[in-house]
């Protein structure tokens, strides 16, 4: 029980430690330092802004902390999938090392990332604060939803990252993949603009239901279905469940491979 | 007490793959190369069995490509072996590659939590040790600066200080005690030392057969995979160097020119040249004070000896050595570039490489000047002169004992 306990807290600082130092990492040396992780979606969105607002002139109301919303939790997802992909061919000496947890270094990228969404949501709620809502007691579900899309995004991290050791296609082809479904996620559109007989097909998409729940959080002030957020989590801890388990069986592999 | 360190018929194999294996998923689809199996397969390790008990220093030697690495990495837990198994009590810790984690734009200090809980410590650990660590690298006015801003010695004394530091049962050395300045070489000896008498079981790979000898409780022998020996250190290092002597007879060639060296002395394959000729020492010459060719200086005069080489192919890292030995055989002086801590770069082409003794001080007598070069690990010599180079050694004065070491004399009396 106390070795385990140990264990638990030797993790916890190994991936403060690796997050710490990707986050310091990132920004030494640039003027804006962390204010980055909010200059890329804010430039996303304003070109959106012109694009879908004044240009196509769609109509969704509160459309700045709309599209916002679906930026933040798409470009977590994304920059994690991504990252993760490389996130064991890129660490060829940490994996060499006795006794390191290589499935640490997932859980760093996704983590990384998530650090990245919190420092700029504060930003989103006072884009809500100006377009008139004020977040209610709804909002205390957004960690649940965060928790949700952690292990989502956690699952598909173990097997790209896995995958990427043997084929270093993956990296590349995650890099296209994700640039498709931002597109084909409704973040600066509503589902509603898509004609029904495609509607069962984005149905199909789990970030399409993630950021709708995010949305009905923030936007609407109400709850997402329980139904829904049941099915999110089961998909989210089967596919965590899967990846982690590919990753361990091909871990004892990575060593030859790099 | 049980074992630290059990390994039972550990195997693991290794694959060759096609050189056209597909890396990619194109190649699969496009090429419709398939070849993703393994065409080869060959045991890197292959029924290696010992233990190493609490306390105990045991030392592997064996030459390149003995599966030295492997056999750390697996005993390490980095890898699946194939065949039997591995069993350590406590926790394990390793010197290997150095500098782990180590980012340089971070500071010291921020490097050192990084690279620490990398090394198994918590971060409370480490903040317990901060102190002490920083004072073993000797380097506590840079504490706060970027490693950047380091030299490759700061680096590697941080690295090795942070290393020490991590307490274990079970320790694995790869070739790092070869870093950094003696004095420092020495203080990681020590606490190598520190470690064996806190009961640590230790592991290390070392090509100074000096340093096995030294510091090793037992020494494993690999010999392509296999253990060939294990046993008391000394046994075991003779019987390895008398191996390396054997190889170099096997590699030198049957008929080679005869040349006369720059002593007067002829240069026969054989006789007293041996080494498989892939680099050649083209001429040796013994220098004094002045840079003249000499072969007779005065007991605590300086000498350099200057030996030029041609290597028609690359070679990797050669080690280059001199001894000076009596016409009996009895060695006053053992120097190589490999004990200096000197990494040697790919030699190609012609070149010296140029050895400076600051004051030989043996006493007078007839001395051989012997050089060699040798592989990276000493598996066998390149070239190696024997007995061709002659020095007399000049007595000042008294001429009894090996050496005539520089002295003087004070008398500090306390008259009544």
């Amino acid at each position: 029980m106390k070795i385990e306990l140990q264990r638990l807290v030797y993790l916890h600082d190994l991936l403060r430690e690796l997050v710490v130092r990707d986050l310091k990492v990132r920004y030494k040396r640039s003027v804006l330092g962390f204010a980055w992780a909010l200059v890329n979606p804010l430039m996303f969105l304003t070109v959106f802004y012109f694009l879908f607002k004044v240009a196509l002139a769609l109509d969704i109301p509160r459309f700045g902390p709309f599209a916002f919303t679906g930026m933040l939790v798409y470009t977590w997802f994304q920059s994690s999938v991504l990252q993760a992909s490389g996130s064991i061919t890129d660490s060829r000496e940490l994996i060499r090392w006795p006794g390191f947890t290589a499935p640490v270094l997932p859980v760093v990228t996704v983590t990384t990332n998530l650090v990245h969404l919190l420092f700029a949501l504060p930003l989103l709620m006072i884009f809500l604060f100006f377009e008139g809502t004020v977040p209610g007691r709804v909002t205390l579900l957004l960690p649940v939803v965060i928790a949700i899309q952690f292990v989502f995004t956690l699952g598909l991290g173990y097997l790209v990252a896995a995958g990427n050791v043997l084929f270093r296609d993956i990296e590349h082809l995650m890099g296209v993949l994700l640039q498709l479904l931002f597109f084909l996620t409704p973040i600066f559109y509503d589902i509603s603009l898509v004609p029904e007989r495609f509607q069962p097909m984005y149905r199909l998409n789990p970030m399409m239901h993630l950021v709708q729940a995010y949305r009905v959080i923030l936007l609407d002030g109400t709850s997402p279905t329980a139904l829904s957020l049941l099915q999110l989590s089961v998909l989210a801890v089967v596919l965590l469940v899967v990846g982690h388990t590919v990753f361990v069986h091909l871990s004892y592999r990575f060593v030859e491979e790099l | 007490m049980p074992p630290a360190i059990v390994v039972e018929g550990l195997g693991k194999q290794f694959r060759r793959y096609h050189t056209d294996r597909p890396r990619t998923l194109k190649e699969v689809f496009v090429r419709r190369s398939y070849r993703l199996r393994a065409v080869e397969r060959f045991w890197g390790l292959h029924d290696v069995s010992f233990a190493v008990e609490p306390g105990e220093i045991a030392g592997i030697v064996g030459g390149n490509g003995a599966g030295k690495s492997t056999l750390l990495r697996l005993i390490g837990g980095v890898g699946r072996p194939d065949q039997g198994k591995v069993r350590i009590r406590g926790r394990i810790a390793a010197l290997l590659e150095l500098g782990t984690g180590f980012h340089p734009e971070l500071t010291a200090r921020e490097n050192i939590f990084i690279s620490g809980v990398i090394g198994g410590l918590t971060r409370r650990q480490v903040a317990q040790r901060l102190d002490s660590i920083v004072a073993f690298a000797e380097l506590e006015k840079f504490i706060d600066s970027p490693l950047r801003t380091f030299s490759t010695g700061m680096q590697l004394r941080l690295a090795f200080a942070i290393g020490v530091h991590t307490a274990p049962d079970v320790l694995l050395v790869d070739e790092v005690l070869a870093v950094g300045d003696l004095a420092f070489q020495k203080k990681c000896l020590e606490r190598i030392d520190q470690f064996k008498s806190e009961n640590s079981a230790i592991l290390m790979v070392s090509h100074d057969m000096g340093q096995i000898r030294k510091l090793c409780d037992k020494a494993l022998w690999l010999r392509r995979g296999r253990l060939v020996g294990q046993g008391d250190p000394d046994e075991i290092v003779d019987q390895y160097v008398a191996e390396m002597e054997t190889e170099t007879r096997r590699h030198t060639p049957i008929d080679w020119p005869a040349r006369i060296a720059a002593s007067g002395r002829e240069l026969r394959v054989r006789e007293n040249r041996f080494g498989s000729m892939e680099l050649e020492i083209a001429a040796v010459q013994i220098l004094d004070r002045h840079n003249r060719p000499v072969n007779e200086i005065r007991s605590g005069e300086p000498l350099c000896v200057e030996i030029a080489y041609s290597a028609p192919k690359r070679i990797e890292a050669p080690t280059f050595g001199v001894t000076i030995s009596t016409e009996d055989e009895q060695v006053c002086a053992d120097l190589s570039t490999a004990a200096a801590g000197i990494s040697m770069p790919v030699l190609h082409g012609e070149g010296r490489i140029t050895l400076h003794m600051e004051r030989l001080d043996l006493k007078g007598g007839l001395y051989y000047v012997d050089v060699g070069a040798y592989t990276k690990n000493w598996d066998y010599a390149y070239d190696y002169h024997w007995h061709t180079y002659p020095l007399t050694v000049l007595p000042t004065g008294n001429n009894k004992g090996v050496l005539h070491p520089p002295h003087h004399w004070q008398l500090d009396e306390r008259p009544q």
